[in-house]
């Protein structure tokens, strides 16, 4: 649990655990949530004026579970996101941190260099996309197999314990890869040894084509935990501090030795599956429950939360109005300075990275040995 | 340590012992070292190379996993992600199709996808082969599968002396190694023998030539090895002399020994029990047409199973299987082209 920096005012009730963040910590996860969704409006802008190839996997609509959860843990965590969480590996060891690139996981120019296939992704863009990670910055780096990295979490897990560490170890997954065998397989194996493993479901309502009531029987799929014996907890993944006191009781309950959990943030994919399947999503999925799953913007929740506990006042909350509307409506006035000169820093950056030497791809197949 | 130390130095010891030997070795000297496998701890194994091992280096270095072979060799990535040293067993070398996903595409490719950031130390092992009527699913040689995986050593030792010189080698090894025990050759008494007391290591990727000759190389790996040399006795009988090689290890393959042996005989046979059409005994016939085309004096010829699955019945069985008969009468035809 994060250092309290303010004493909270003694209730009957116990304090949620965001309410024991500090204004300035309140302030900061609305920035998070600035800072990711620049990031996807900025890369979709790119793509769009040809500057840019390979698929865009959107997480608008869906940046609160990963501003929330990322708040709740250590540098000394280890993370593995998907490929709907780019802004997860620049967001990593961010909190507190703004601006002191040697003590975050990856560098925003790192992840561009990565989106952009640049020498300077810190895979040297020999995978796409999502698929890097940081041994260092401990983020595990995920293929393509949706649900693959939970039994690399477990093992992971497993050994820090042995070792006597205390990392907890959090996968994310779309409540689709959930069908995978080895999400059972995973589970059950670090639900067996109480391994720290909390596995974040971002039950977005649609796998690719396919809606949820097709891929589970289930109306809140946090219950499927009941079957491994392990918490599961059901998130507003629109509400960052909602996502965040959930994270906080699943990081609680993991260090302590008392096993995995699943915490199901429930949300909405606000397009395609990527930008390529963006025409068609418009037309498989009624206007209706796009219109409503994407009314509840999480930077207006944020917002309004931050009203409500007086941390922020209405003309703030009007200043930068990035919230509810698409990327092409949306303008580098609507986000703070400092937001838009972070993202900057790392396109500029990004642009200017060489390709890599065509030999390496045929290099490190195996490391060398003597 | 090893925990047959009991044993009298001079008993000639069988394959199982030796991969036992390997393993504890390593695990006694390498404290950074896991093993994970179905039923290898409390039970010491379903054939028993694990035997003693649980109690010896704890449970906790010694997982009885649940039946969840995905799990395990993804668990086995995680483990070396964090420094770790992973021997996986699996129950049947068969059953290693239920993680093939984490084998291929998370283990296999890590050490590429980052750019050599991470190693994956892991060794994958279990019994395999046919002749023993071990039916469909416990008489698999899926190392074809494998082999056209990139970032995956494969090797096959046919010896009690191979099998722990490399399997010590595998588990040094930065790189996933699957090893493809026989399980025919794990307590056959013909072949025991006597392991040096000293500590031995047997690089990956040396070929060993099993009997010379000079008018056919048999090119071959695992219980082959022996229906080819009881092939070549044949043929020597009939006035051909047969050179059998063991390759031993099939990713790296020892090119430079079969090259060499057919610059001599100018004829090549390759036998494996695995199905014939994408199987290694064609990748082998193919490297020799590249190496050394020039010097054959008949097309390079492959003595494969059937593409089928293993029967069970015995007839079955070796009508599907390579024999010692066929191996002496395809050599026959090619020494005679």
């Amino acid at each position: 649990m994060p250092a309290q920096k303010s004493a909270p005012p003694k209730t009957a009730s116990p304090a949620r655990p965001s309410d024991l963040l500090t204004k300035e910590e309140h302030l900061e996860l609305l920035k998070h949530l600035y800072l990711a969704r620049y990031f996807d409006v900025r890369l979709i802008k790119e793509k769009r004026r040809g500057r840019l190839t390979g698929t865009l996997y959107s997480s608008h609509n869906q940046e609160a579970i990963l501003a929330g959860t990322l708040y709740a843990l250590k540098s000394t965590d280890w993370i593995s996101p998907i490929h709907r969480d780019m802004p997860a590996f620049f967001m990593k060891d961010l909190r507190g941190k703004w601006g002191q690139d040697d003590r975050i996981a990856m560098t925003v120019e790192e992840v561009c260099s990565q989106v952009w296939g640049r020498s300077g992704s810190p895979g040297r863009a020999r995978d796409n996309w999502s698929h890097i990670g940081s041994k260092s910055g401990h983020i595990i780096h995920s293929t393509s197999m949706l649900a693959g990295t939970i039994p690399v979490a477990a093992g992971l897990a497993y050994a820090n314990k042995l070792d006597g560490g205390d990392a907890v170890v959090v996968t994310y997954n779309g409540e689709g890869s959930t069908a995978q065998g080895v999400f059972h397989e995973a589970i059950n194996f670090a639900a067996v040894h109480k391994l720290p493993v909390i596995t974040i479901i971002e039950n977005n309502q649609w796998a690719y084509g396919t809606p949820t009531h097709l891929e589970y029987p289930l109306e809140d799929f946090a219950r499927r935990a009941d079957g491994y014996g392990i918490p599961g907890w059901v998130a507003d993944g629109q509400d960052v501090f909602d996502v965040y006191d959930k994270m906080v009781a699943a990081v609680e309950y993991a260090r302590t030795g008392a096993g995995p959990s699943i915490i199901e943030c429930k949300t909405f994919r606000a397009y395609g599956h990527g930008d390529h399947d963006d025409d068609r999503a418009a037309r498989y999925r009624p206007t209706d429950d796009v219109n409503k799953g994407r009314e509840r913007d999480p930077i207006a929740v944020c917002k309004r939360i931050l009203v409500e506990k007086g941390m922020m006042t209405q003309a703030e909350a009007a200043q930068y109005a990035a919230e509810g509307k698409g990327a092409p409506q949306t303008k580098d006035e609507d986000f703070p300075p400092e937001v838009v000169e972070y993202l900057k820093r790392g396109v500029e950056y990004a642009i200017k990275s060489p390709l890599p030497d065509a030999a390496e791809g045929a290099m490190w197949v195996f490391r060398e040995t003597n | 340590m090893s925990v047959t130390a009991d044993a009298p130095a001079t008993l000639k010891k069988n394959y199982l012992t030796a991969l036992k030997e390997a393993i504890d070795e390593e695990m006694t000297q390498n404290p950074n070292m896991i093993c994970i496998g179905e039923d290898i701890g409390i039970l010491g194994g379903a054939f028993g190379v694990t035997e003693g091992l649980q109690a010896k280096h704890g449970a906790s270095r010694v997982i009885d996993a649940p039946i969840s072979e995905a799990a395990i060799c993804g668990s086995a990535v995680g483990m070396a992600l964090a420094g770790k040293t992973v021997m996986v067993e699996m129950q049947f070398i068969d059953f290693i199709s239920c993680g093939f996903d984490q084998i291929v595409n998370m283990m296999a490719t890590y050490h590429y996808r980052t750019a050599g950031e991470v190693s994956m130390p892991i060794v994958l092992r279990g019994p395999a082969g046919a002749y023993s009527g071990g039916a469909l699913y416990h008489s698999q040689m899926n190392e074809a599968w494998f082999l056209n995986s990139p970032g995956i050593k494969v090797i096959c030792p046919s010896t009690p002396y191979d099998a722990k010189g490399l399997m010590k080698a595998a588990l040094r090894d930065p790189n996933p190694v699957l090893v493809y025990e026989i399980k025919n050759l794990y307590r056959m008494r013909d072949i025991e023998e006597e392991l040096p007391e000293e500590e031995y290591i047997i690089p990956l990727g040396k070929a060993k030539i099993r009997r010379e000759g000079t008018d056919i190389t048999l090119v071959t790996y695992g219980q082959n090895v022996y229906h080819c040399l009881d092939a070549a006795q044949k043929l020597a009988d009939q006035g051909v002399s047969a050179e059998v090689i063991d390759l031993r290890s099939l990713n790296p393959l020892d090119e430079e020994t079969i090259v060499n042996s057919v610059k001599k005989t100018n004829r090549v046979l390759v036998v494996n029990e695995a199905p014939r059409t994408c199987g290694f005994a064609g990748e082998i016939v193919a490297r020799v047409n590249e190496l050394c085309f020039e010097h054959l004096d008949a097309p390079a010829l492959r003595l494969t199973r059937m593409d089928t699955p293993v029967p069970w019945a015995k007839p079955l069985e070796l009508h599907v299987l390579p024999s010692v008969d066929q191996i002496v009468e395809t050599s026959l035809k090619i020494v005679r082209f």
